[in-house]
């Protein structure tokens, strides 16, 4: 019986099911006692895990007297019904957590901390807070959802689909096949991108998203016009706010092993603020002050390889990190990486502490190179080294506001081939 | 509604049987609720009542199934109303408290087994996926389900042979 309910048996065994159904009401008391259960112990695990309503509320809804009442309150008791009583359509439950991160409940409560095994309901919300921070989603059913860097993430009550909003940053997602799983879909102030089937990633901003595919393939919609594109699997769509850009899917590039943020056209450089060209430098990005918790400001510049519309960026062994700019205090400065599987999922970030005297003397334009050996795993369960794996993005980070940290020129570089 | 609410794990279980996903039919049976608060007719009996909710929640679990592929083969309809003529008659001839008993029984459980549970049926997770996810074999895990089962049912019928009070 319970093979039948998992749906592992052939049509002959089926059958068979079937028969001993018909004519047996012992099995027929133990299919419906285990339908029971399992409808029971789903509600139990869902009253514990969130706790949304006192049972007695739901009682209280329903009792006799309100029936009598006129047609408009009726209607408020109805609309109180559904609140009451409508569980919420889908949850994720945090598997994996690093870095600051913040909790927004539906109901608007806010906790700092979050732990493994929260479980976000429809409405709830959250955020990653720090270039350093993500968030790792199991969906159930084998569907993962990664977010990270500064991402906030909310969970949507979409019809017939397990819906997410993804106001800013970056998420990865794998949509396992599973029975009784709804489809993804993930709004982004820009598009809507759907799928059953998938592993994709998405970034996004308030003026366009980025949509890869790796396996699989998500109905991408530009909500500016509403154009839709079908992307599969080793393709990409970018889509913009404005319908005067052009929306279409292409073939992801092959990866390459170098990268020159080209900030002269500023779409690589995702958070800092523009500062007027001095006469040393043209180009000047400075670090913007970001809020990582309770009296906890960092200051921060961040580059994204997929907005500069670089090819993948393969990391090797030997590859270097260069970066340009200025600081006016004496205090180090932190470099760091986010990574990603080749064609595949969110796989870690590494860290690097540059110290003052490898940066100049303060007020004094550096350039600081650091080897991929000298950055660090942000967690025990990374390998030593991310070679292998892809770049996403870069950040820059200091500590302190005085610093006044500006970045001039960001370079990944290859190995370095000696003759 | 308080007598539709009073069978909601009765009719919940039928929609289950069918999309074999407890949030889903959860979602169903609140259709149902909405369904039946928005009829312009009364149920003369409570049996109509129930016949009706049955009937409802199977045609949306099998409207829910049609809008997707590759689920699960329901059992026959015949087979289907049979069962669902069984709940009723068994709640028309019972008092209110099996579904208390029942999550009586749930919270003796040990953490174990509530897990098990959990996995298989809150996570919505196949026996295959719970199998390799406590490193059990597969027909270790339908054998402990199976038990928990039996001893859940034998659990609320003791619960509601003894004496209120």
């Amino acid at each position: 019986m319970l093979r039948h309910l998992n749906g592992q048996l052939g049509p002959d065994e089926e059958a068979k099911v079937a028969d001993l159904l018909r004519g047996n009401a012992g099995a027929r008391a133990f299919l419906r006692a285990v339908a029971e259960q399992a409808v029971v112990v789903a509600d139990v695990e869902r009253l514990d895990q969130h706790k949304p309503q006192p049972a007695k509320v739901v009682t209280a809804v329903f009792r006799p007297w309100k029936w009598a009442v006129a047609a408009a309150a009726a209607f408020v008791l109805l609309a109180a019904f559904v609140i009451a009583t409508t569980p919420p359509r889908h949850a994720a439950k945090v598997s994996d957590i690093l870095g600051p991160c913040q909790y927004i409940a539906a109901d608007g409560k806010v906790r700092d901390e979050v732990k493994v095994g929260t479980v976000l309901r429809v409405g709830d919300t959250i955020r990653t807070r720090s270039s350093r921070a993500w968030v790792k989603l199991d969906l159930n059913g084998g569907s993962l959802m990664t977010i990270a860097g500064r991402s906030r993430l909310r969970l949507l009550n979409v019809d017939g689909r397990r819906g997410f909003q993804l106001a800013y940053g970056n998420l990865w997602a794998t949509v396992a096949q599973s029975a009784g799983a709804r489809p993804v879909s993930i709004q982004t102030p820009t598009a809507t991108v759907e799928s059953k089937v998938a592993q994709f990633d998405v970034e996004t901003h308030s003026m366009t998203s980025i949509v890869r595919v790796n396996s699989g393939t998500a109905n991408v919609v530009r909500l500016a016009d509403g154009q839709a594109v079908d992307v599969v699997a080793d393709h990409q769509a970018v889509v913009s706010a404005r319908r005067s850009r052009p929306f279409a899917v292409a073939r992801q590039p092959e990866p390459v092993n170098e990268w020159s943020c080209r900030l002269i056209a500023g779409s690589g450089a995702v958070f800092g603020k523009w500062l007027p060209p001095d006469e040393k430098n043209s180009v000047r990005l400075g670090a913007t002050p970001l809020l990582i918790g309770k009296k906890a400001t960092v200051f921060v510049a961040n580059f994204s390889v997929q907005c500069s519309s670089s090819p993948p960026v393969l990391i090797v062994s030997g590859s270097r990190v260069r970066i340009r700019g200025t600081t006016r205090t004496e205090g180090p400065v932190y470099f760091g990486i986010t990574t990603q599987r080749i064609k595949g999922a969110f796989f870690g970030k590494y860290t690097a502490m540059v110290e003052a005297g490898a940066l100049g003397q303060a007020g004094e334009p550096w350039q600081v190179e650091v080897p991929l050996s000298q950055f660090k795993p942000m967690s025990k369960d990374l390998p030593g080294s991310p070679a292998g794996m892809e770049l996403a993005d870069i950040w820059i980070m200091s500590r302190e506001e005085n610093a006044e940290l500006e970045i001039h020129s960001v370079k990944f570089l290859p190995r370095e081939v000696r003759q | 509604m308080k007598r539709l609410m009073s069978q909601r794990d009765r009719v919940s279980a039928a929609a289950w049987l069918v999309v074999r996903d407890a949030h889903t039919a959860e979602d169903i049976f609140q259709n149902v609720a909405l369904k039946a608060m928005s009829k312009p007719i009364c149920f003369e009996t409570d049996g109509a009542l129930l016949s009706w909710a049955f009937i409802t929640a199977r045609r949306e679990g099998i409207d829910w199934l049609r809008r997707r592929k590759n689920e699960p083969v329901i059992l026959d309809e015949t087979l289907l109303e049979q069962l669902e003529r069984e709940w009723a008659d068994e709640a028309l001839g019972q008092a209110g408290g099996r579904s208390q008993a029942l999550r009586d029984c749930l919270e003796d459980l040990p953490a174990k087994s509530r897990d098990l549970l959990k996995r298989r049926y809150f996570d919505g997770h196949a026996c295959e996926a719970v199998a390799e996810q406590l490193g059990a074999r597969l027909d270790a895990i339908y054998k402990r389900l199976s038990r928990l089962h039996q001893a859940l049912k034998k659990c609320i019928e003791t619960k509601l042979e003894q004496p209120a009070g």
